[in-house]
């Protein structure tokens, strides 16, 4: 909450220099592969991604049963994991 | 189940595989822990991989170990750099010592909240007794919780046999860890290893407890925090080598990052000060030549067990009714209002309810009065200790003081008067107010100390006695021979350890001149300071207070020059009333009266002392943080009200405002648009006069950009120092070189005049460089107008003003103005003073 209003503030203060998250809709998601989205449920499912702690990448899906397990090993994301209000863990490993 | 000589290990969480050699963070990668697995987990429940009994679960419940009946010892911490989150985000589900089974749920945590808020989820299991594994499943790949995983052969157990405490034990002295948050599992394994390396056996120490320092998870269970006091023992061949060697590692960190304790550095680095002159800061001016006296405080023995609580009640509170009076006694004999206001606050700590609650709920637990005051002290005190606030630090030394008065009661030790020799130095860690309050100052030439600082008891009882003190010595000054013979100067924070005869009476000869001149400077006091040349300087006040104002008067002040408005609001729960306010501006505005010049500074507050009704956030660096002006613009109905009760003492007397800490012309603007405002309001033609404070580089560097907007500037030397050099001058070792006398600050000094002057505007400087009587040909050379002086110094400043000729100042300051350092511009004005100088005192003895 206060690290958004800091965002907020900072990028009122310094437009140039806070990039602004990339919008829902944009087309492809920046850092997913378009199969780890398909198999996600599509873009539209998709309400917000980020990088987190070094190994996971964190999604917000609007729908979860969307979410094809099957398909996300299969586009290689070795484990998935499920919390609550639609929040999922991607475990991607270590980015080289 | 596997066989006596095979144990498996389960799965402890789902989740992904990492190799072990892939963990970003050596201290895992590098096997120094011990070897094992490292999991990305799926799962949000640690469970247990063996069964055995819990031998350490954290406080802050991110890492556990399980000690099998075979040893074996296992131990596991979920996530890295997850001991920053203090126990956020996780659950412990058992407790130390409790036995568990395979699969039972240790910790949960919170993945989402952990993976946001710590570097990373990675989740080690490591054998941490040793024994060899082979691997049960992929190496690679996905598990799932209670999946057998490892198998681990006892028989190949590597040898470690139980250390045990043989012959004589060598100790270390007391480290104080700096480890933000102590010696947790990655500092300790560092140390660990360590202590490996040695064939001595080592223990690590906290106040009773010990542990087998090879252990990383014995360490961990001592719980060391951020402050604590641990100690190194070794007995065996290598002890003393062991004890150099992790001594140092704990002193540095242990591989973390740590800013180093300054004493300990002084410790370490005996050649900062040479063998027969040890180096501190001054706390109190002056110079003595007496006899060592070392002042320790005796260590009291407790029994933790009391008979029944009532009766352990009952003594407490005895002995807690005994210190009251006691205190009071010390108050009403205390020599000065500031003494007596010590024991005041020890009166109130008496009362404190956490400090009550606290020691009650051990004695309701069984404990003796004696042992459950201690306890509650030292841990308070330890709580002040950590908030890394100096001022809370040198609270936590009244807290100590108070608790072991209490202490001495509760036990029926009877305090011995020290009996002092004449011309007695006293000598110790710490000076306590109690200590001090029962000493025969007559008997008392001066104090040394390696703890305390500017704003330390030491520093404020020696400044009231007119004693020289110096703090923030080496340890080494403890060892000194009572009776051995020194010559504390403190004027440069030098204690000699085996003075010179010439110096001795150098001393003794200065000291009688010193107090002649004293005496003559007192008598004309009330001459105007005019330099031989005619040239007029105003001298006033630094005041905080009525009584101050008077006295400034009396000294021959020619008004104020700084009034520090913070004295009406610190120290209390609310804001002033309008009322209060304004009857004390008015009152002390009377005794200045309608010729005489006042100026007000506004609150001048921040986060290095806070005020209670004004909540703020801590900052890491309060000094650069929100104060001054900042705050009060932050928060304009504070100063709005200032304003308003200001502004009731107009035309009682020269009625000057000064706003603190500017830094930005648009502050100076806004400010000034809330005064009009308020001024217009309460319907006065006239606006007073308003200026600034000159001690933030970039207000000097702008000053022929402010000097338009202001009336008058007022350079505070203290600070614009500390700011410009980047040097605390309350830091132990640069306290020396943050000096005033820098020409990087001359020079600042010198072009904020000029560009005043070039408005028609007036400059005055209120630091303590205003004071020192070497600084006054050189700020009236560098243009200054007003001098604003500690009240018992008026009289010397204005002496120091006669003694001189305006156009030798000029020159003076124009030539130290490019000198090299501080040491070369006071060396060359004390060549000044001797050459010019000099000559008038003989005459000056001659009135005499």
């Amino acid at each position: 909450m206060f690290e958004k209003m800091q965002q907020a503030f900072w990028r009122a203060l310094t437009p140039d220099l806070v990039v602004d998250e990339p919008k829902v809709v944009a087309q492809p998601v920046a850092g997913l592969a378009a199969n780890v989205v398909a198999a996600l449920g599509g873009v539209d499912n998709l309400k917000s991604h980020k990088a987190v702690a070094l190994t996971r990448v964190r999604v917000e899906l609007r729908d979860v049963e969307r979410l094809d397990r099957q398909a996300l090993t299969a586009a290689g994301v070795p484990g998935v994991m499920m919390l609550e209000g639609g929040v999922v863990h991607l475990i991607t490993g270590l980015t080289p | 189940m596997a066989t006596p000589q095979q144990l498996q290990l389960y799965a402890p969480l789902s989740g992904v595989l990492m190799p072990m050699d892939l963990v970003p963070d050596p201290v895992f990668s590098s096997r120094v822990i011990g070897d094992g697995l490292c999991i990305d987990p799926t799962s949000t429940t640690l469970c247990a991989p063996l069964a055995g009994i819990v031998s350490n679960v954290q406080a802050s419940g991110h890492a556990i170990s399980i000690t099998n009946e075979n040893g074996v010892q296992v131990l596991m911490h979920i996530g890295l750099d997850t001991v920053n989150l203090a126990g956020k985000g996780f659950t412990r589900l058992v407790e130390e010592g409790e036995q568990v089974d395979i699969g039972q749920s240790l910790i949960e945590f919170d993945a989402d909240f952990v993976a946001m808020n710590a570097r990373s989820l990675l989740t080690l299991m490591l054998v941490v007794s040793g024994e060899p594994f082979t691997w049960l499943a992929p190496q690679t790949g996905g598990v799932d919780s209670g999946q057998p995983l490892l198998q681990l052969d006892l028989a190949g157990k590597a040898s470690s046999e139980p250390v045990t405490e043989e012959g004589d034990a060598l100790f270390s002295r007391p480290v104080t860890l700096a480890n933000p948050n102590g010696l947790h599992a990655r500092p300790a394994a560092v140390f660990a290893q360590a202590a490996k390396g040695f064939s001595a056996s080592v223990f690590l120490h906290k106040r009773q407890q010990s542990v087998n320092a090879k252990s990383l998870v014995a360490i961990m269970t001592l719980q060391t925090a951020k402050g604590d006091v641990v100690q190194v023992s070794a007995s065996g061949p290598d002890a003393e080598a062991a004890i150099n060697t992790l001594t140092e590692l704990l002193a540095t960190g242990c591989g973390e990052g740590v800013a180093e304790p300054a004493a300990q550095v002084e410790a370490k680095a005996p050649e900062v000060s040479s063998p027969t002159v040890l180096r501190g800061v001054c706390a109190s001016a002056g110079s003595a030549f007496g006899q060592v006296v070392q002042i320790a405080e005796r260590d009291l023995e407790v029994n933790e067990p009391g008979t029944t609580p009532p009766a352990e009640r009952e003594q407490l509170s005895c002995g807690l009714a005994e210190a009251r009076l006691a205190l009071q006694q010390l108050r009403d004999n205390a020599t000065g209002s500031a003494q007596a206001d010590i024991f005041k606050a020890h009166q109130e700590l008496l009362e404190d309810p956490v400090l009550l609650g606290g020691a009650e709920a051990l004695i309701s637990e069984g404990k003796s009065a004696g042992f459950a005051w201690r306890a509650t002290i030292e841990s308070t005190a330890h709580l002040f200790k950590s908030l890394d606030n100096a001022l809370l630090a040198e609270r936590a030394a009244d807290l100590v003081d108070v608790g072991q008065r209490v202490l001495k009661l509760i036990l029926g030790v009877q305090d011995q008067a020290i009996e002092l020799p004449e011309g007695a130095i006293l000598i110790a860690d710490q000076l306590t107010p109690s200590q001090t309050a029962g000493l025969d100052t007559r008997k008392v030439l001066g104090f040394a100390t390696v703890g305390g600082g500017a704003t330390s008891h030491v520093a404020i009882l020696a400044r009231a006695a007119g004693l020289p003190a110096i703090c923030g010595l080496p340890a080494q000054v403890l060892s000194l021979r009572n009776g051995s013979l020194v010559l504390l100067d403190a004027d440069k924070g030098e204690l000699h350890l085996d003075p010179e005869l010439a110096a001795i009476e150098q001393l003794r000869v200065d000291r009688q001149r010193q107090e002649q001149r004293h005496q003559h400077v007192l008598a004309h006091a009330t001459l105007a300071a005019c330099t031989r040349d005619g040239h007029h300087v105003e001298v006033t006040a630094n005041v905080a207070s009525l009584s101050e104002t008077e006295q400034a008067m009396t000294l021959g002040g020619e008004g104020v020059g700084l009034l520090r408005s913070e004295f009406l609001y610190l120290d209390r729960n609310h804001a002033p009333s309008h009322e209060e306010q304004a009857s004390t501006y008015s009152a002390i505005a009377r005794v200045l009266g309608p010729s005489r010049s006042l100026v007000v500074r506004t609150l001048d507050v921040g986060g290095d002392k806070p005020l209670a009704y004004v909540p703020m956030d801590s900052e890491t660096n309060p000094f650069l943080g929100m104060r001054g002006i900042r705050l009060c613009l932050e928060r304009p109905q504070l100063l709005r009200d200032q304003f308003k009760a200001i502004l009731a003492c107009a035309g009682l007397a020269q009625l000057h405002i000064m706003l603190p800490m500017v830094t930005q012309l648009s502050e100076l603007r806004l400010a000034r648009q809330l005064l009009e405002e308020e001024a217009l309001a309460a319907g006065h033609a006239e606006l007073p006069k308003l200026g600034i404070m000159i001690e933030v580089p970039a207000a000097a560097l702008m000053a022929d950009l402010f000097a338009p907007e202001v009336d008058f500037f007022s350079i505070g030397t203290n600070d614009l120092t500390q700011y410009t050099l980047a040097m605390d001058r309350d830091h132990p070792r640069l306290a020396a070189q943050a000096d005033s006398f820098h020409p990087s600050v001359l020079r600042l000094i010198a072009s904020t005049v000029q560009a005043a002057h070039a408005h028609g505007k007036w400059v005055g400087v209120c630091g303590a460089m205003a004071s020192e009587t070497l600084a006054v040909p050189l700020l009236l050379g560098l243009g200054v107008d007003e001098l604003s002086v500690s009240v018992p110094l008026i009289p010397a400043i204005k002496a120091a003003v006669r003694e001189v000729d305006l156009v030798d100042c000029q020159a003076i300051a124009r030539q130290v103005l490019g000198l090299d350092s501080a040491e070369q511009v006071r060396e060359a004005l004390r060549q000044y003073h001797e050459a010019t100088v000099d000559t008038s005192r003989v005459l000056e003895n001659g009135h005499v």
